[in-house]
């Protein structure tokens, strides 16, 4: 049986208005917020439980289908992105928040929750959801545990994997098993820790328990101007050598601030070449302290202009033009690439220098917005489809600042996730023992390969083997089946 | 044959490899062979000798805690990291740091402190990095600065058929490919040989303060919390108030004997006048009564237990806290041992050290066992109430094997799946860890 | 990239294509992409390419959607609309699927604040529907009830036909009686709709054809009397004449105006848009007749949120026409909202206090189509005594949108539910807005909870503080203030419903 087919007996489970069949409907899920790469889905469904997330997992499980998980869509590295001969299985009706537990500092909800929301739901009690990618308002909690989302604020408060502390889990082969719980140290194997970032491939989350963190007393934010971001990047290392852990510090360049500006209106500095967000939280003695060092890091630096924020009002407008970077982009670019590339924090002078002198001669403009706390660069690489030759040469830039990055002992995807944007790189960045060794896991989780397959590794590991080195070429390669990158 | 297999382990580690003694043995399993590789690849050239001669090998660091988990079935190599104790790469400007596993913490915050920064976890018992990685120990400061997996950033290990690996990196955000290092973390050596460990670092803080405050006096009751305090719904009343209020300790910890007073305690870290303010603000939440010092209370990280009692890990939602201690007072009355409860409330994690046991040559009284058997049992029983686990790290002598050390475990199938395709031959310390792994 | 797609045979057994590759597999992704039939959109005006590729399928806009917040799926959100228009500007037909998520959109353009890429949906979605009415047959059921809303409200004098009669059925309890049997329910969900929606028909004010300003003369303006506003919510007319001038402005409200095309265009009826907006340029043109003599207006006030959207938009609407064009131009530019061009002018009438707790519920064409959110508010805030709440969720639509109630009422039903349940958490004593349309949507959606709240205009609250009338005159009946909900207020769980 095939996908379509599948459609027949899942019907009368999930109802009618659950099955999407229709050309035109499977298309509008081709692709996810990664807009490059599209696959039309053999049959979409839209689950509500995890009664029907077991149901569609057992049937594609029976009929070796395979299937793709997707939340809101918003993903920058293609892991929803659909298989053709497989079931795109949608989350986003299980969007309940189950529970809000203050007193153990836990939330449980279904997947399909979006993040600013359940920081919106627990506010008023005084907590709220940490890990804050910036497309927060749209991506979802499910979204979140698969890629292990940072955010502007994991600098401080971690990524998604240390907020985890429970999840119900769909496994490839359709059980459901419950992974520990409110309770942090379930004894055995860290599974969460597998699971987090796992992209989809072990499985589907359908209930998500995470922690939930204390609303600091105070929150104190500065924008500040400079005239290059060699200046900005002298300036972070100064306040990370102090000892100080703001809560964020993201940087922009100068074209960057150009869309942002575009789009959003901010109204950062004029003639920024760069421009720096920093944001301190915690008890507010401490904040005060610490925010005056900071501008005193700043403007030792040369910042030209420091504008510390009033109100929550102007809090927010300095993060509207940082997290509505990467679309605000399209107003500058009819097209672009967005990375998610990795590199120690002292390097970033360094490595952004680079990065210019790859793109003149390129001749494609790249706009840096970064996490320049931890390293995380999202170099946007801007092209124009319409003109020939352009998408290869954005593509050549992108690759040679992926490659920069590994050079530099970072990695290819700081948060972003490798799905199947980045899985040709993996091997610039692991040796086919360390791959070998992580399939070793999908493997455990799902050996007959129907679970988002095609992501992450380049190459899949045929789960009958025996682990251990191979001799000569891969036997799927030999097959012709598959292709070393 | 025992010389060939000496032979092929010197060979590996150059000399590094000697018959077992007595002081080897692994929770009373007697092991023939120790062998001291000083690399990775030594390590990897001695885990293929193993594989040649089906040798069940266990991973050992100081030592400090080869008696936690069930006794393995059994031991022939007993793999020694602590000839690879070197700091590889300290980047102090990017708060990070890579270090061989047989590097003993104490040494490595020696190293880091140099820089005024340091390794966020301080666990009671203080062997090897890698002992500290493949058992997840865990102590006050994870409160704030969280357990040892959210601090590992990559991991070299070698795994049961002599395979090199490399997970994570030496940047603190990636998400390139799995988390192998967690899966390590808390594995137990059962998954593959840890070599050498990256983590991420945090600043020696400017300023501490311990503030605690006694729940059992009779007199100088605190205003805060009614009387009668240590009730344990009155305990976890004030720990509640401590975790929602603004303090941001980076510690809060309840010491809890069997008779006497009942102690909590919270450490502040940060700037001189940060920690001031936090410091009066803290003395005002606890109470009359509470005080502060610069240097924690004698029993701040240490375990409550002694040799020939038993020692459990506990964990609980922060809101299960009196429904633990209820249980515990309750189990403890109707078996007749003596609970002695110490750890991480505003975490969940803590550590109870069982009294009563009596001699350990009393063991085999089958009183004295079914005491703590029943202990362990009643106490899981509850444990629904208060949303945790209970884990038996220590118990004395043989006692052990009477007992079900780990308890019930959600995703056993997937963790044996895990399991078989890391070390099909189960050659890495069989039989010590959940579900019989 | 220009990585292509590939594509399957739809269900209904169209031609095949090459299946070339997916991810995991050797070949590369591929696309070719085969239309099955006409293409949708035609030469004429059809959603602008450049406009759809503004949009970088970046999701923003998903959680403003108020048809995704009720269903989830991707075509009904705009990002997945705007993939259905690309797919039609590829060459896709025009088929019954994609007309139905086009006919779902409300309108509301709360995906035009949150989009980060500045795409222009608005205009996206009006060529869109005007390419739909034009080239897709409709059933002959929607071709009816179309034909008939088309019939009556956008014709104030036919409206005021109605007035009689509805005022009978309201008043002889027939109304209440039909709502308690929910048996217009079953039999038609419209039908319910559009009895609930039903205002209750009171006294008819008429604005005079010229009111004079009070006090010193700043200016004179021009006046949409509007059709259901005129005929159903006269008040909110009267309220609006009087506030103009006790500000000093001379009102001019022709009463020969029509329709000013908003439902239509809104609903993609190019034409008869077109022809309502020529008639009310030519009737409230900057050279507004008043006594025989010509008097040049300093703008032209609006108090309906859907019309003044509209009547800004005049220039693109007649662009094509060379007679209209310039004076369209000069019309759009001219026009304000009541709130906006109080707020541009500044008020000098003393206001009374009116000690009174109100929510404000931002209209979509007035809060996301005019983008007028903070004039509102700063007004009646210029209120003594007068505390406003906001409103949780307040982006999302009530799910009047025009004539969406009428036409799917089942989802203007689960909206206005939502809006009703956000309004009334306020606990506030009176519900302001700047709209007929959510006046009665809200309304009617309250009255299903059995719960009571009072309902003005912006205009009426301001005309009721201007003359120092008791906060009773505007419907308020129980004047004990209560305690605001603690902190923010929250939104109502809503939890999706399980089907």
């Amino acid at each position: 049986m095939d996908a379509r087919g599948l459609a027949d007996q899942l019907r009368p489970i999930l109802g009618e208005d659950a099955i999407i069949t229709d050309h035109q409907r499977l298309r509008t899920y081709e692709c996810d917020g990664l807009a490059h790469y599209k696959v039309i889905p053999a049959l979409v469904v839209l689950v509500e439980t995890t009664a029907h997330v077991a149901a569609v997992v057992r049937a594609c499980a029976a009929a070796k289908v395979p299937f793709v998980a997707r939340g809101s869509g918003t993903g920058l590295s293609g892991g929803a992105l659909p298989h053709a001969d497989g079931v795109l299985i949608v989350m986003s009706r299980m969007r309940e928040i189950l529970e809000i537990d203050r007193a153990s500092q836990r939330a449980v909800v279904e997947p399909g929750v979006v993040n600013l929301q359940l920081t919106q739901a627990a506010q008023p009690q005084g907590y709220y959801y940490a890990p804050d990618p910036s497309s927060q308002q749209v991506c979802s909690i499910g979204g979140n545990v698969a890629e292990n989302s940072g955010g502007a604020h994991c600098l401080k408060y971690g990524f998604t994997t240390g907020h985890v502390t429970g999840l119900e889990l769909v496994t490839p082969g359709g059980e459901v098993v419950q992974i520990g719980g409110k309770a942090v140290d379930a004894p055995g194997y860290d599974l969460l820790g597998a699971l987090v970032g796992s992209e989809g491939t072990l499985g589907i989350a359908t209930k998500v328990t995470v922690r939930l963190t204390r609303t600091p007393e105070a929150v104190r934010t500065l924008l500040a101007a400079f005239s290059h971001t060699d200046q900005a990047g002298a300036a972070v290392s100064a306040v990370i050598g102090a000892g100080v852990i703001p809560a964020a510090i993201e940087m922009m360049d100068a074209l960057a601030i150009e869309a942002a500006e575009a789009a959003v209106h901010c109204d950062y500095p004029d003639g920024a070449g760069a421009v720096l967000i920093v944001e301190l939280d915690g008890p507010a003695a401490e904040v005060a302290h610490q925010f005056d060092q900071v501008e005193e890091f700043c403007r030792d630096n040369g910042a030209f202009e420091i504008r510390v924020a009033a109100d929550d009002a102007e809090r927010a407008l300095f993060w509207k033009g940082r997290k509505s970077a990467f679309a605000a982009v399209g107003r500058i670019s009819p097209d672009y690439i967005v990375q998610d590339g990795v590199i120690p924090r002292t390097a970033l002078p360094e490595v952004l220098r680079r990065i210019a002198a790859i793109s003149a001669e390129a001749g494609v403009r790249v706009a840096n917005v970064f996490h320049a706390g931890d390293g995380n660069l999202h170099p946007l690489v801007l092209f124009d489809d319409a003109v020939p030759g352009e998408a290869e040469r954005a593509e050549q830039v992108s690759g040679a600042i992926v490659d920069l990055c590994i050079e530099y002992g970072g990695s290819i995807t700081g948060e972003h996730g490798v799905g199947f944007d980045k899985a040709r790189y993996m091997p610039r960045m692991f040796t086919d023992d360390d791959l070998d060794t992580m399939q070793l896991v999908r493997c455990a989780f799902d050996p007959s390969s129907i679970s988002n397959p095609g992501k992450v590794f380049p190459t899949p590991r045929l789960c009958g083997e025996v682990p251990g080195r191979h001799k000569g070429a891969h036997p799927l390669t030999d097959a012709g089946i598959a292709e070393v990158f | 044959m025992g010389d060939v297999i000496l032979e092929n382990l010197c060979a590996a580690t150059e000399d590094h490899a000697v018959a077992a003694t007595e002081a080897d043995a692994v929770d009373r399993m007697p092991a023939r062979w120790v062998a001291w590789p000083g690399t990775t690849e030594q390590t990897a050239a001695v885990m293929r000798v193993a594989t040649h001669h089906d040798l069940a090998v266990v991973v050992r660091g100081s030592g400090t805690k080869l008696t936690w988990g069930a006794r393995p079935e059994r031991v022939d190599l007993v793999l020694d990291t602590s000839r690879m104790d070197k700091v590889v790469e300290h980047a102090a400007g990017d708060l990070i740091v890579v270090v061989g596993a047989g590097r003993r913490l104490d040494d490595l915050q020696g190293d880091l402190a140099g820089s005024g920064q340091r390794l966020g976890v301080d666990p009671a018992r203080r062997g090897t990095v890698g002992g500290l990685v493949a058992t997840a120990a865990t102590g006050p400061s994870r409160l704030l600065h969280g357990p040892v997996r959210d601090l590992l950033i990559g991991v070299t290990v070698v795994r049961a058929d002599g395979v090199v690996a490399h997970a994570g990196g030496k940047v603190v955000k990636n998400v390139a490919g799995y988390d192998v290092g967690k899966l390590l973390t808390g594995s137990f050596g059962t998954l593959g040989v840890i070599t050498q460990a990256a983590f991420r670092l945090h600043p020696l803080p400017a300023a501490r303060s311990w503030v605690s405050v006694p729940l059992s006096r009779p007199d100088g009751v605190p205003n805060s919390v009614p009387a009668g305090t240590c009730a344990p719904v009155n305990v976890q009343a004030l720990v509640q108030q401590v975790v929602h209020s603004q303090l941001v300790p980076a510690a809060v910890e309840l010491d809890r004997p069997p008779s006497g007073g009942v102690t909590l305690c919270l450490l502040l870290e940060g700037i001189p006048p940060g920690v001031e303010g936090r410091t009066t603000a803290a003395l005002d939440l606890l109470g009359a009564g509470a005080t502060a010092r610069d240097d924690p209370p004698d029993w701040w990280g240490a375990e409550p237990f002694r040799r020939g009692e038993a020692l459990l890990k506990v964990t609980h939602e922060i809101a299960g806290l009196a429904h633990l201690l209820t249980a515990l007072d309750d189990v403890c009355a109707s078996t007749g041992l003596a609970s002695h409860l110490r750890g991480s409330v505003a975490v969940g994690a803590v550590t109870v050290g069982l009294a009563g046991i009596r001699d350990p040559a009393d063991s085999d009284d089958p009183a004295v066992v079914h005491a703590l058997v029943r202990c362990v049992a009643s106490l899981r029983e509850r444990a629904p109430a208060f949303g945790g686990t209970v884990v038996v790290l220590e118990a004395p002598g043989d006692l052990k094997d009477d007992l079900d050390v780990w308890g019930p475990v959600g995703g056993l199938e997937l963790m044996r799946a895990v399991k078989r395709r890391f070390d099909p031959e189960r050659r890495l310390a069989p039989g010590r860890f959940v579900g019989g792994i | 990239m220009a990585h292509p797609d590939q594509t399957h045979p739809d269900h209904s057994g169209g031609p095949a294509s090459v299946r070339t590759g997916s991810p995991g597999t050797d070949a590369p992704l591929s696309r070719t992409p085969t239309p099955l039939g006409e293409p949708a959109f035609d030469g004429h005006r059809p959603p602008s390419p450049e406009l759809v590729a503004d949009c970088v399928h970046c999701g923003f806009c998903l959680p403003t959607c108020p048809t995704y917040a009720l269903w989830g799926e991707e075509m009904d959100s705009p990002r997945g609309r705007i993939y259905l228009m690309k797919q039609g500007l590829e060459g896709e037909p025009m088929t019954p699927a994609m007309v139905q998520h086009i006919d779902r959109c409300l309108g509301c353009m709360a995906c035009v604040t949150a989009c980060p890429s500045g795409v222009q949906y608005d205009k996206l979605i009006e060529a869109t529907r005007a390419q739909v009415e034009r080239r897709f047959r409709r059933s002959l059921a929607e071709r009816a009830l179309r034909t008939a809303i088309f019939a009556f409200f956008p014709h104030p004098r036919r409206l005021r036909l109605m007035r009689g009669p509805l005022r009978l059925h309201q008043a002889s309890g027939l109304s209440q009686r039909l709502r308690k049997s929910g048996l217009l329910q079953r039999i038609s969900p419209t039908l319910a709709a559009m009895e609930e929606l039903a205002p209750p028909v009171g006294r008819a004010e008429r604005v005079p054809e010229r009111t004079p300003a009070q006090g010193e003369r700043r200016g004179t303006v021009g006046m949409l009397l509007g059709c259901v506003q005129r005929e159903f919510f006269p008040g909110v007319n009267a309220a609006t004449a009087r506030v103009l001038s006790a500000e000093g402005f001379d009102v001019i409200a022709p009463a020969a105006q029509g329709c000013c095309g908003a439902l239509s265009a809104h609903s993609g009826r190019e034409n008869e848009a077109q022809r309502f907006a020529r008639a009310l340029v030519d009737q409230l043109d900057q050279r507004g007749q008043s006594d025989g003599a010509s008097v040049a207006l300093d703008a032209v006030v609006v108090n309906s949120a859907g019309c003044g959207s509209l009547m800004k938009e005049y220039a693109d609407l007649l662009a094509d026409d060379p007679a209209y064009a310039e004076r369209a131009k000069r019309f759009a530019d001219g026009v304000r909202d009541v709130a906006e061009f109080l707020h541009e002018r500044g008020t000098v009438a003393p206001r009374h206090p009116l000690p009174v707790t109100i929510a404000y519920h931002d209209a979509c064409h007035l809060g996301h189509a005019q983008r007028v959110r903070t004039q509102p508010r700063e007004l009646l805030r210029g209120i003594p005594g007068l505390q406003l709440r906001e409103i949780a969720e307040a982006d999302l639509c009530c799910g009047s949108a025009g004539i969406y109630n009428i036409l799917n009422p089942a989802a203007a039903r689960e909206l206005g539910d939502r809006k009703a349940a956000n309004v009334l958490r306020t606990k506030a004593q009176l519900l302001v807005t700047a709209n007929p349309g959510c006046l009665m949507q809200v309304a009617s959606s309250v009255e299903r909870t059995g719960q009571k709240i009072a309902l003005a205009h912006t205009v009426e609250v301001l005309d009721a503080s201007i003359r120092g009338l008791p906060v009773q005159s505007l419907g308020v009946s129980d004047t004990s203030v209560l305690d605001p909900p603690n902190e923010v207020t929250r939104a109502a769980p809503f939890p999706p419903k399980k089907r």
